[in-house]
């Protein structure tokens, strides 16, 4: 359910988000997939309340690392960020990549600690929800508990549903199964399915697909060949959204 | 699909090697415990002393750092299966688990003050009723309790496990669970044909099942493993034989057969069943032969309380090593000696002790409401009991017991203390079921169904049985 405030409601003392006027949880764009609650506008003025609207992060920034004390899940405002697990030789997995309206941090879900670590692709904005702060407004707001938790187990199974394409799959179903989900991740958040720009290089690609950096652009320009994609540097046009289907081979 | 003994099937007549085996089941076919603990649930009493259980766990640091076991009993399911003896509430209502989840949460902090939330939590179980009875956001809710309040763990020696209701679960659940740390899964398949499962009211079609097992080797669960049932109403030796054949054809680690006990004086749901649709003994016995050979001729081992897996499965090298341990979940491998058991009806085992929490949902959720533990019966090992634990579990994991450990660990001379029972296992030798040396007493291949038979013969409670409780039936042995 959307939740939908009127000017005057916010005229009468909203608390609004000390970086940006506009921005409180009950205006956000972002809210119907960021906190898809249905909750009264007072109670969505209490969860206003414990979200910490951080400061924005740098390029290249962490949110949090591995192993840290799991105490808050974070949405992305604006911008976005990889997160990446260190392997036993030390170097760099990338397990993921968020977009405004994702929430990330609930990998210490299971465990309580971070089992990987965030870091910014760009200039991003977060809102940070301390959990034991959720815990005791969820003791007020009986709905707002059950919808975080529905929020996230939603994350975490696309999530393995991604990870398992990824681990079975040929380099062209790779790719192509990662640009579908960044397509209809957009999609989600009103944004254009077909025209996105990547922000991640293609060696975060390559190293989130298992592919080498030559495997990624090799197959990015394959598909620009066979015309199912415009690629320009960063800038993805989906040309044939059922081609990059195809491609990508997905059962479902 | 895999070929199948015919000699087992086709014939009117039994061929010999199996008449000779099925003779012997005759002969020791009897009521037994499943033996998940000794001694057995049905000797815990009300008036067990937990004063010194409370005060045991509140004094002593050392166990605070050992590694730690954890059941979650989920009771609820959408349907009734009539040949059911769990603890389990049938309910469509979705408030009923908002109300659990309430409570299991109250208890899951309480425990984990009280057993120590630092120990790594090694294994897992989520049982039931039906575990994915709650939706996606519930068993994540779960998973984040549990998290907070234990230390689980990511190392993929951990065995977390789960029970899958394969007519209710979604491939997003799937992901989810395999996502939220779980690695294993076990399925509750039971019978695969459509009379059987009409005459039980748990309706699973093959071809439904087919996807779900393809669906949770793609997410590289570590093991699958299937429940079946035998004595199932219309089985008979060709129903199970094709019943078998589909189970091979999915290939699942493990397997594990449970006999159905029909005591419908005792399980109401059991009332359902007509018995004249029941397998008679004897082709009981046979079905039993039909999975036994069945199975092992597909390359399955027979680990014990009628348990196959494959043989490069954990469970068989294990109990080579002999690391395989039994308790109330049957058999997995030892990684910790207390069980923490959660939710109603649960049992635990620490230390010395045993503890059933109160079966009945109403008095479960009264005595959590009131700040309380949820315990109601329980027992304290003595030291014979745990003698008596320790040769009965050494039989059933390891398939031997030795003597010279034995006697060296509990100060007693085995064969003087056991005279009487040994003579019994003598005439067991005779049979073929095992054989008794000075150093062990050793299980062989063909004794393996007769585990129960064995273990029995030092079960001090059959004789005299100290509950609090009318004595129960229990299930045949075979």
């Amino acid at each position: 359910m959307t939740v939908y405030i009127s000017k005057s409601a916010q005229e009468e003392g909203f608390k609004a988000c000390p970086h940006d006027y506009h921005v409180n949880c009950g205006n956000c764009r972002l809210n119907s997939i960021c906190l898809p609650l249905a909750l009264e506008i007072d109670d969505i003025q209490q969860l206003d309340d414990i979200i910490q609207h951080s400061k924005p992060l740098q390029k290249g920034q962490h949110l949090y690392r591995e192993g840290d004390d799991f105490q808050s899940v974070y949405a992305v405002r604006s911008g976005s960020l990889k997160a990446y697990k260190t392997t036993d030789d030390g170097r760099e997995q990338v397990t993921g990549f968020f977009f405004p309206g994702e929430v990330l941090g609930m990998d210490g879900i299971s465990k309580n600690t971070h089992a990987s670590s965030a870091k910014t692709l760009e200039t991003s904005a977060v809102c940070e929800i301390p959990f034991t702060s959720l815990s005791k407004l969820s003791a007020q707001i009986p709905n707002l508990q059950r919808h975080f938790f529905q929020l996230m187990s939603r994350e975490i199974t696309e999530d393995q549903v991604l990870i398992t394409l990824l681990s079975k799959n040929s380099a062209d179903e790779r790719v192509a199964a990662l640009l579908l989900s960044i397509s209809s991740r957009n999609a989600r958040r009103k944004l254009s399915a077909t025209q996105f720009r990547l922000p991640m290089s293609r060696v975060d690609i390559g190293n989130y697909l298992g592919l080498t950096v030559e495997t990624v652009s090799r197959v990015l320009s394959r598909m620009q060949k066979m015309e199912i994609l415009q690629v320009d540097n960063k800038e993805i046009e989906i040309v044939d959204m059922q081609g990059v289907r195809n491609m990508a081979n997905l059962a479902n | 699909m895999a070929s199948f003994p015919q000699n087992l099937i086709s014939s009117s007549t039994v061929a010999p090697e199996i008449q000779e085996d099925m003779e012997l089941a005759r002969k020791y076919t009897s009521q037994g415990p499943r033996y998940t603990s000794y001694p057995t649930a049905p000797q815990f009493r009300q008036d067990f002393p937990r004063d010194q259980y409370y005060a045991w766990q509140h004094n002593s640091d050392d166990q605070k750092t050992a590694p730690l076991s954890l059941y979650v009993h989920l009771p609820f399911c959408q349907n009734i299966c009539y040949y059911c003896a769990c603890n389990k509430i049938v309910t469509r209502d979705k408030n009923t688990t908002r109300n659990y989840l309430r409570r299991l949460e109250i208890e899951i902090d309480m425990q984990s003050q009280l057993v120590g939330n630092n120990r790594p939590v090694t294994q897992m179980h989520w049982g039931g009723g039906t575990p994915t009875y709650l939706d996606d956001a519930e068993i994540t809710e779960l998973m984040h309790s549990l998290a907070s309040h234990f230390r689980l763990l990511d190392k993929g020696y951990r065995e977390y496990s789960i029970e899958i209701d394969p007519r209710t679960i979604h491939n997003d659940t799937i992901a989810l669970l395999k996502g939220l740390g779980f690695n294993r899964i076990s399925l509750g398949i039971q019978d695969f044909d459509p009379r059987v499962q009409k005459a039980i009211n748990r309706i699973q079609p093959y071809n439904r099942v087919e996807p779900l097992v393809e669906c949770i080797r793609t997410h590289n669960f570590r093991s699958l493993s299937f429940d079946l049932i035998y004595g199932l109403p219309h089985q008979d030796r060709h129903t199970m034989a094709e019943t078998l054949c589909k189970v091979i054809a999915l290939r699942p680690d493990r397997i594990a057969c449970y006999s159905y006990a029909h005591l419908p004086e005792r399980f109401s749901s059991q009332r359902a069943i007509d018995r004249l649709s029941l397998p008679r003994p004897e082709e009981k016995l046979l079905l039993q032969q039909v999975i036994s050979h069945g199975l092992q001729d597909a390359g399955y081992v027979h680990i014990g309380m009628d348990h196959y897996v494959m043989p490069t499965d954990e469970l068989a090298l294990a109990q080579q090593e002999g690391r395989l341990q039994r308790n109330f979940q049957g058999y997995s491998l030892h990684m910790a000696d207390d069980l923490l058991g959660l939710g109603v009806s649960a049992i635990s085992q620490m230390g010395d002790f045993y503890l059933q929490n109160e079966r009945e949902l109403d008095r479960y959720y009264d005595l959590i409401d009131k700040g309380e533990y949820a315990a109601s019966r329980g027992c304290k090992l003595s030291s014979d009991d745990k003698l008596r634990r320790y040769i009965i579990m050494s039989l059933i994991s390891d398939l031997r017991l030795d003597i010279i450990e034995c006697n060296r660990r509990f100060g007693i001379d085995f064969a003087r203390q056991f005279d009487r029972e040994l003579q019994v296992l003598r005439a067991m030798e005779q049979q073929g079921l095992l054989e008794i040396g000075a150093e062990e007493v050793q299980v062989s291949d063909r004794g393996r169904p007769f585990l129960r038979n064995i273990c029995m013969q030092f079960d001090a409670y059959l004789e005299s049985p100290c509950g609090d409780q009318a004595p129960p039936r229990f299930s045949t042995t075979l």
